[in-house]
């Protein structure tokens, strides 16, 4: 605190202090102003609008009925579907931090359905082997568990902890008490990948260009969100008339595994 | 502009950098905006958490540490604090080594780069520089 006294008593007497005296304060405060407005805007703008265009399949397998994975009531007011790709870190977000409200507050209280459709992105390379993880649990009732898992668990297993996920999917699969032969052999043999690739094509079909992406009603929305906000897409998606938005989920036809 | 009000100023680029960062580590920002590099690939690596908490929101404390120190450093009185002075390059040694082991990282174990991250680096450098030559002013007032 001494310092600080002598300091500023010696400060007024120097060269550097006069120098510095005689700069505008009100310059400087225009310039820090203008960056914080800046930094704002730029920041703002990358969080409503994502960039990654999504993967568009081109893979010589014959894309089946989109399938998503449901849950809750399907004749519930609103659908919801959500496009996401597994090992995408904003998904694992929204599926650890606002999903357990959305389930809870929403579809299990029969305001909505909800499905959840596969979106795998091209740069993730253990998306696919944790889709096809997540339909071969699904294949013994457990999608949702390993779905909760693998978002949970994101470090543990993507591109850049292991070239081998399956090792570590096999610690999920034994932990839910899944018939660990059944699901090896389904996963080893990528049974469900015509599945998975018709998911995606839906998204594709639907313009989504990142994920996660959501249709709530008849509104499709980019981004994760706080669960205020999804709610609010909820409640305005129930208001409007329910016949649109059965229509358009229904062409997407569901299975409820 | 004073050295320490030009600290104040770089100190808010780089809060705009880490806070991007942030943002998208905790999942408000979908997708990151990355021409060169992959970004995405360093940010979801398990070097990204330290203590639980992302790098980039240590980045971000750093920063914010950075713009109090100055903007305090900056009042008439204390622009030739030598205290501040030597808080100030400390603050800013402290975080070149640190982004120096980051930049090792990437470069060397992670294999991918990310231009955010390298521009803080070099941010840092900067800030460094300026927090030296800002030290050498006041004390040689003294």
């Amino acid at each position: 605190m001494a310092d600080k006294g002598v300091d500023g008593g010696r400060g007024r007497r120097s060269g550097v202090v006069n120098k510095q005296r005689g700069n505008s304060p009100q310059r400087f405060y225009v310039v820090l102003g203008l960056l914080v407005v800046v930094g704002a805007l730029f920041i703002v703008r990358a969080a409503r609008a994502p960039k990654v265009r999504a993967n568009v399949t081109t893979a010589p397998i014959t894309p089946a009925t989109a399938e998503g994975y449901l849950m809750g009531n399907a004749n519930a007011p609103v659908q919801i579907m959500e496009f996401a790709d597994f090992e995408c870190p904003a998904c694992g977000n929204f599926a650890v931090i606002t999903e357990p409200d959305v389930r809870n507050r929403i579809v299990n209280a029969g305001l909505a359905s909800y499905r959840f459709f596969d979106f795998p992105l091209p740069m993730h390379k253990n998306t696919m082997a944790a889709s096809n993880a997540a339909a071969c649990a699904a294949d013994q009732g457990k999608f949702w568990e390993m779905h909760d898992a693998l978002f949970r668990n994101q470090p543990e297993w993507n591109t850049e902890a292991t070239d081998n996920p399956k090792k570590i999917f096999l610690g999920y699969v034994k932990s839910m008490g899944i018939n660990t032969d059944t699901w090896e052999k389904c996963f080893d043999a990528q049974t469900h990948q015509s599945r998975i690739l018709a998911n995606q094509a839906e998204g594709t079909r639907r313009k989504v260009q990142s994920t996660p992406t959501f249709v709530i009603g008849t509104r499709l929305i980019p981004g994760a969100m706080s669960y205020d906000v999804f709610k609010a897409y909820v409640d305005s998606a129930a208001k409007e008339a329910p016949a649109v938005a059965k229509a358009d989920t229904t062409k997407a036809k569901s299975t409820t595994k | 502009m004073s050295r320490r009000q030009t600290l104040a100023l770089l100190a808010v680029v780089g809060i705009c950098i880490a806070l991007y960062l942030t943002l998208y580590k905790v999942g408000v920002i979908g997708v990151l905006s990355c021409s060169i590099g992959s970004c995405e690939t360093v940010n979801t690596s398990k070097w990204s958490m330290l203590l639980g908490i992302p790098i980039a929101a240590w980045g971000l404390a750093a920063y914010v540490a950075l713009l109090l120190l100055a903007m305090v450093g900056s009042g008439e009185s204390r622009e030739e604090s030598v205290p501040i002075a030597r808080m100030l390059v400390a603050l800013a040694g402290w975080s070149v080594l640190f982004s120096a082991w980051l930049t090792y990282l990437e470069l060397f174990v992670i294999h991918a780069i990310c231009i955010w991250c390298l521009t803080s680096a070099l941010l840092w450098v900067v800030i460094l520089a300026v927090c030296v030559v800002d030290l050498r002013a006041v004390s040689r007032a003294e």
